[in-house]
């Protein structure tokens, strides 16, 4: 596995960069290689060797050379959601670039998705184009050597500039690679959506530490307003929660520390945020039942005045653009970052980001066909996202934003705000132990489990894992 | 006298709220699902679960349709249950015939032999089957389908078809191979007729199986135009976790009514076979 | 007869064709198990021979421990629950039930055609707690119990017991019909005559009709065990083995071996272990099956 120095920090230049929509890619990474990526690093400029000689001609310029192909697409969102949308929409563009181009567009479940590219891998057949989780999933198949490296193809055809710095040292960051094996589908910022009627009915300012944030939770307890909502039935909505308050109390490297076995995860610091959602969990901050509650159910508490906070990623805002879903009307909720512990440990300027799922490019399947559509894609999807669902997906764009809604405003003004960031819980984790501190996460919110017992599950698998 | 009288009448008024309970409870769901199916997702937070849809909100049946695609989905479903149910009904007949009425060496070997099978997890075979299908070139094809339910479905159909065989007197096979019968005929002219309580009952129970199914499609199907309806079911969960409840719902009450229709239009016949010694053991 | 009977050609169309299709579809892919259950990791992904290593690694695995108790729990309550009500309705429908009769059967047969997905939403509303009471605890809390209104689902010693009720609900119907078939079958007059001897009630059934249903509660008892031994889908659909791993099955732990954790070669071994579990419950049920025979 290779080593390299967390550069979970995003410069001030890239975070500008990444709203200005220029700035060269500046991927810094260091540290030592082992066998393995050295492996996949040798095959892969032994593909990128054999299809520069065909190559040759198509590579006169910038000039589609129109080839036939049928790529295949595999995705968790259908055709008229979500990125369905801008993916469907960039393949029929390019088909007018490209008459020769054709393209099959697969769903599958989110749940399945994992499921799905395991058998497709293990008889190698992964497709063209597929969606995938970035962190330790993308690991495996890179070190499997199943999937393109991306850098080279974006060096071939020339177009590193579109994908936002920002976003391209995220995702390095995740794969723990110099190199980019895959292409962000969102840029995210999470932090707590709060319903902002309520918080005037108990008279609660927006909190800015964690000392404040907890006074506020119980006054709106006082006032008979359910504080926090929370999906803890999809887990993962209460893990950010503890990787909030565990990254303000012991820096942005706390979990990768941990991963790596320079810390433990039953040392004091990590026990205590676990400690930290219980005890919010034992005085009905989250109200009854919340290992029951879907993110979905959480996300309408909020909008509906059922609750007052709710901590979600910044793709909440096409929940919150429905106006037939949001109760709260087009300014009635309200964004804060998390709240702060030490300015000198994780300032106010630092946020929780991520790319959301990725592309992948199947290696089997790649040839010169591909690299076209890919540099089309890259190339067009920051301006296609942003003045279809005027949203911010990791390229960048020259779309106009000011016809985009409040809330997309909202985001974009958040986002300026950033000077660094952090992942979330799981990302260092690998599967085993990430399965193991979701699902034990609602054992901890139940009070069937300790804090020290729930930090002590994941170490042990985090131990078994290392055997 | 009178007093014995009085607690007949109690005794079968009880039994009688009971029943009337016992309704409730077996009937509610349909009713609720279709409520369900009506409600805005708005609905879902601001109102207890239970309470009735407030307007009727159709476009979860629009959005079932068109984003479900169910259509072809219907399609798939419908030839892949039938043409799997038409082979796992001969395959049972003659198997259990075999097994239970013919004179041949290995016959019980061969009987214990599919009746592992009712225990074989289909999760178990599903890595396996996928590589044994992609060598075939069967990945993406109803075919794959098609065998993969008919083999799970062997097992249990054996089972029940052999335990109606046996009950059936040896005696009218005798009268029909006396008057020049040979096994085909006596199979097509005999077995089959008597056997049909039996295969109602298979038919039924592998209807519900196979319609239901899930697992095989979603790993051996990723053609769109070839999915089947439980898959549809899935196009409305997003990458976070959230649900689309009216739709859900609007898409489940559709792939239910085929069944709801076929059991009211075949419930006599269905409880009949069932009730007729099915499952005699 | 011996002649017709014993046709060896016929024997080879009847048999032959569903053996090969069951063989290459069902049993190759347990041999292969066996084979995918020496290696480490999964195919195409970190995949090495590693001997017996997946077989030690059982030993280790609490995970395995605990869903191979919830599995168990499971399978003794439902297996319970669904003979044991199939039959005290099938009873219902022969002794008390007048008129009505097929209405009220149609009914109680009516889950067994409902899909798994949409059963577990429904319940899943049923026993719902946050953001408004579901069905149940609405009803608690306007009788009164207002210390019995909980989150049934969200706490480790109910959610398994919540999934037993909601299975036993889905299939206490079938079973109902097939032991009322069973019971059509016994000729009146052992009723009758039972009944002059003073024979009524409880102990009507417990010497009359009890050993003449046994054959037929063998039957519905490998149903019962062949489909809880399974249990994936329901689970899946109610709780998705939550709260923490409070419902999850062997076969879910399998699967999230295989594909969440990227470890075929273990999953193998999970499945084998599901399997022998499997042959040796039906072996056991066997017995009786043996023992009911030699009765008769």
């Amino acid at each position: 596995m290779k080593r390299k120095v967390l550069s979970v920090f995003l410069t001030a230049a890239m975070a500008v960069g990444m709203l200005a929509g220029c700035g060269s890619s500046a991927s810094t990474a260091s540290g030592s290689q082992s066998a393995s990526t050295e492996a996949v690093t040798a095959s892969s400029t032994e593909t990128a060797s054999v299809t520069s000689e065909t190559s040759a001609t198509a590579a006169t310029g910038d000039t589609d050379p129109q080839m036939k192909k049928k790529i295949k697409i595999l995705s968790i969102w259908a055709e008229d959601n979500d990125n369905g949308v801008l993916i469907n929409q960039i393949c029929n563009d390019y088909k007018k670039v490209n008459p020769n181009f054709d393209y099959e567009y697969e769903y599958v479940a989110s749940d399945d998705l994992k499921q799905k590219i395991a058998t497709l891998a293990a008889s190698n057949d992964l497709p063209d184009v597929f969606v995938y989780e970035s962190g330790k999933p993308i690991v495996d198949l890179i070190n499997a050597d199943q999937i393109v490296d991306i850098s080279d193809v974006l060096k071939k055809y020339n177009c590193a500039d579109y994908i936002e710095p920002s976003a391209e040292s995220l995702l390095t960051t995740l794969s723990q690679t110099d190199d980019l094996y895959d292409l962000p589908l969102g840029l995210n910022i999470e932090g707590f959506w709060y319903n902002k009627a309520l918080f005037q009915k108990a008279g609660v300012e927006v909190p800015s530490t964690w000392d404040e944030f907890d006074s506020a939770l119980k006054k709106l307890k006082d006032a008979g307003i359910q504080p926090l909502a929370c999906g803890g039935a999809d887990k993962w909505g209460a893990t950010r929660l503890i990787n909030a308050y565990t990254v303000r109390t012991l820096g942005p490297d706390a979990m990768k520390k941990a991963a790596d076995g320079d810390a433990k995860y039953t040392d004091a610091g990590y026990v205590a945020a676990a400690q930290k959602l219980q005890d919010w969990a034992n005085a009905g901050y989250f109200g009854q039942g919340v290992t029951t509650v879907d993110m979905n159910t959480a996300g309408t508490m909020l909008m509906t005045g059922k609750a007052a906070m709710f901590y979600n990623g910044s793709w909440f805002t096409s929940n919150l653009n429905d106006t037939s879903a949001n109760a709260a009307g087009a300014d009635g909720i309200g964004f804060f970052n998390i709240p702060v512990q030490d300015e000198s440990i994780s300032g106010a300027d630092s946020y929780s980001m991520n790319c959301g799922n990725i592309l992948c490019l199947g290696k089997a399947k790649y040839d010169d066909a591909t690299g076209w559509f890919v540099k089309y894609f890259v190339e067009h999807m920051g301006d296609t996202a942003m003045t279809v669902q005027g949203s911010v997906k990791g390229y960048t764009y020259t779309a106009d934003t000011s016809k985009a809604t409040g809330y997309t405003q909202l985001v974009l003004q958040e986002m300026a705000k950033a000077k660094s960031s952090f992942t979330w819980y799981e990302a260092t984790m690998g599967s085993e132990v990430s399965t193991v501190a979701q699902e034990n996460v609602q054992s901890l919110l139940n009070g069937d489990m300790s804090a020290q017992d729930y930090m002590k599950s994941i170490q042990d698998a985090s131990d078994s894992q290392a055997e | 006298m009178n007093a014995l009288k009085a607690e007949k009448i109690a005794k079968g008024t009880l039994i009688r709220i009971f029943i009337f309970l016992l309704c409730i409870v077996e009937i509610y769901p349909i009713f609720w699902m279709i409520t369900a199916s009506l409600k805005q997702q708005s609905e879902w937070t601001l109102k207890p679960a239970y309470a009735l849809n407030s307007g009727f909100y159709f476009k979860n049946y629009v959005d079932a349709w068109t984003r479900g695609n169910m259509a072809v989905f219907f399609k798939n479903s419908l030839i892949n249950t039938f043409v799997a149910l038409f082979f796992i009904v001969i395959f049972a007949v003659t198997v259990g015939f075999a097994v239970t009425k013919m004179q041949w060496q290995g016959r019980d070997a061969v009987a214990r032999y599919f009746q592992l099978g009712i225990m074989v997890p289909v999760v178990t075979a599903l890595i396996p089957l996928f590589q044994i299908y992609n060598k075939m070139h069967l990945i993406n094809t109803r075919t794959s389908l098609i065998l993969a339910y008919i083999a799970f479905g062997l097992s249990l159909s054996i089972y029940l078809i052999t335990g109606y065989l046996r009950s059936l007197p040896d005696e009218i096979m005798e009268a029909a191979v006396i008057d020049g019968c040979g096994i085909y005929k006596l199979m097509w002219y005999v077995v089959i007729p008597l056997m049909k309580n039996g295969i109602i009952t298979v038919l039924v129970l592998q209807f519900f199986f196979k319609w239901n199914d899930l697992i095989f499609s979603m790993t051996f199907i990723s053609d769109s135009s070839l999915k089947t309806v439980q898959t549809g079911l899935l196009y409305f969960q997003d990458e976070f976790g959230g649900k689309n409840w009216g739709a859900i719902f609007a898409s489940v009450t559709m792939s239910v009514l085929p069944l709801l229709v076929i059991y009211l239009i075949l419930n006599k016949a269905i409880i009949e076979g069932m009730t007729a010694g099915a499952v005699k053991g | 007869m011996k002649k017709v009977l014993g046709n060896k050609g016929a024997v080879a169309w009847f048999v032959l064709p569903a053996l090969i299709l069951y063989t290459a579809i069902v049993f190759v892919p347990i041999v292969w198990s066996f084979y995918y259950s020496l290696f480490s990791g999964s195919p195409g992904l970190k995949w090495k021979f590693c001997g017996m290593k997946n077989y030690f690694l059982l030993f280790k695995d609490k995970n395995f421990l605990d869903a191979l108790i919830v599995n168990g729990k499971y399978i003794a309550i439902v297996m319970v629950g669904q003979v044991g009500l199939g039959l005290l309705l099938a009873l219902m429908f022969m002794f008390w039930l007048k008129k009505c009769k097929s209405l009220v059967r149609t009914l109680v047969f009516f889950p067994v055609v409902l899909p798994t997905v949409a059963v577990g939403e429904l319940f899943a509303k049923i026993y719902e707690i946050q953001p408004n009471y579901g069905l149940l605890n609405s009803v608690l809390d306007s009788l009164g119990f207002h210390n019995l209104v909980q989150a049934w689902l969200g706490q480790a010693s109910t959610a398994l017991g919540c999934l037993c009720f909601m299975d036993i609900w889905v299939a206490m119907g079938f079973y109902s019909v097939i032991f009322y078939g069973a019971l059509l079958d016994i000729p009146y007059d052992i009723i009758e005559a039972a009944k002059i001897d003073g024979c009524s009630g409880f102990n009507l059934f417990r010497y009359v009709l009890s050993p003449l249903l046994k054959p037929i509660t063998v039957v519905a008892c490998v149903f019962s065990f062949s489909g809880t031994v399974k249990m994936f889908e329901s689970a899946t659909a109610l709780t998705g083995g939550g709260p923490g791993n409070a419902t999850k099955s062997l076969s879910m732990y399998m699967y999230e071996v295989a594909f969440s954790y990227n470890k075929v070669g273990y999953a193998s071994v999970l499945a084998l272990v599901i399997f022998l579990i499997c042959i040796g419950g039906s072996s056991i049920i066997g017995l009786f099956d043996k023992s009911s025979k030699e009765d008769n």
